[in-house]
């Protein structure tokens, strides 16, 4: 193996590292703790019964709402909700996979507004027809998992 | 993400076939299309590199069982990172290869008729799948160009903008799910690029009427 090569797997590497580090386990440390909020105050049971109707309709129960809440913000959170659900026996595999894409589709869309938007430079404008495109793509995405593929 | 952007200057460059082999293995290793080979081809397995970590007591990990909160929550993330840095490592070596340019290559010719954005977006696309930073600032770039019109701009940002840097934060992030999934690892990716390209044409109808209705209003 060329080093120049070798070296590119080490770069990656020490990015993994910052992204796991940084990103994700922040993000994975809070979901954690605040399903755990949720659970023992009783609010993830009534936003789960709020939102079942809802959820039911993607074959998800409701309290996986929370998933979609939080990865509206950013992924990492998304991901660590729906990690926190299945570890506490709320979600199971197949929820897991069927909330997976939509999981990335909406993810922080918040951050990403200013990230990719403003840098950019798309008219504010257009910004509700965006938000909107990812919402509809993350429920088509689910609706898709659930019919085909789980 | 704040890696740099591909060169447009080496965009000329010939690719060597080592470029699409490096592209086709990637996609093969993540896939998970190794997990089952028969003798040494295992070795190309995602999963069986990142590994798994002993059992203690013979039946759990280090995350042991009944663990809650935050506490539970780090433990899990923790055990997470060693999955995260070789698939990061392969992206990285992938692109070192120039898979992704002959991604672009590979692209180029279905911009159009697929997204409604010229074959010169083609390496921007690629490079926004691997980085959004990378990927916003060269939309910018070519727009102030002028190498894409303003439409194509606004269409070219709801592509990345669903999802963005796709790939980077599925194989960081996501691997944190797939233990849990019960579909193939990156069946869900690509569920997800498929609506980012549907998602792109939906903006390209929403801006045809957009365009009509102001067209309407001059008077």
């Amino acid at each position: 193996m060329s080093h120049s090569l070798y070296a590119a797997f080490v770069d990656g590497a020490v990015k993994g590292w910052k992204v796991a580090t940084q990103n994700m386990l922040p993000n994975v440390v809070l979901a954690f703790a605040f399903i755990s909020l949720l659970q023992t105050s009783g609010l993830l049971d009534a936003v789960g019964r709020l939102c079942a109707p809802v959820m039911n309709l993607f074959g998800l129960p409701g309290e996986s709402v929370t998933v979609l809440i939080s990865t509206w913000f950013s992924a990492g959170g998304g991901v660590g909700a729906a990690a926190g659900l299945y570890s506490h026996g709320i979600m199971n595999a197949d929820h897991v996979s069927i909330i997976m894409p939509a999981i990335f589709l909406m993810g922080a869309q918040i951050q990403y507004a200013g990230r990719i938007l403003g840098v950019a430079g798309v008219s504010p404008r257009h910004y509700p027809a965006l938000y909107a495109i990812g919402l509809l793509n993350s429920a088509l995405a689910m609706l898709t998992m659930k019919l085909f593929f789980v | 993400m704040t890696d740099a952007p591909l060169s447009p200057a080496a965009d000329s460059a010939a690719l060597s076939w080592k470029a699409y082999a490096a592209l086709v293995l990637t996609i093969l290793f993540f896939s998970g299309a190794f997990a089952d080979a028969p003798g040494a081809l295992r070795c190309l397995d995602f999963s069986l590199l990142s590994g798994s970590f002993g059992r203690i007591a013979e039946e759990f990990t280090f995350l042991g069982r009944g663990g809650s909160g935050a506490r539970y929550g780090f433990l899990f993330a923790l055990s997470l990172v060693p999955g995260i840095m070789p698939a990061l490592s392969v992206v990285e070596a992938a692109e070192r290869m120039d898979a992704l340019r002959a991604g672009q290559k590979l692209l180029t010719p279905l911009m159009r008729p697929l997204l409604g954005l010229p074959g010169s977006a083609a390496l921007a696309l690629i490079s926004s799948l691997q980085s959004s930073d990378a990927g916003a600032a060269m939309t910018r770039s070519l727009a102030d160009q002028g190498l894409i019109t303003e439409k194509e701009k606004n269409l070219f940002a709801a592509f990345q903008f669903c999802s963005a840097s796709s790939v980077t934060v599925y194989l960081s992030m996501g691997t944190a799910l797939f233990p849990f999934l019960s579909v193939p690892h990156l069946l869900p990716l690509g569920v997800i690029l498929f609506y980012k390209v549907a998602g792109t044409n939906l903006m390209r109808l929403y801006l045809h009427l957009v365009e009509k209705k102001e067209l309407r209003h001059v008077p």
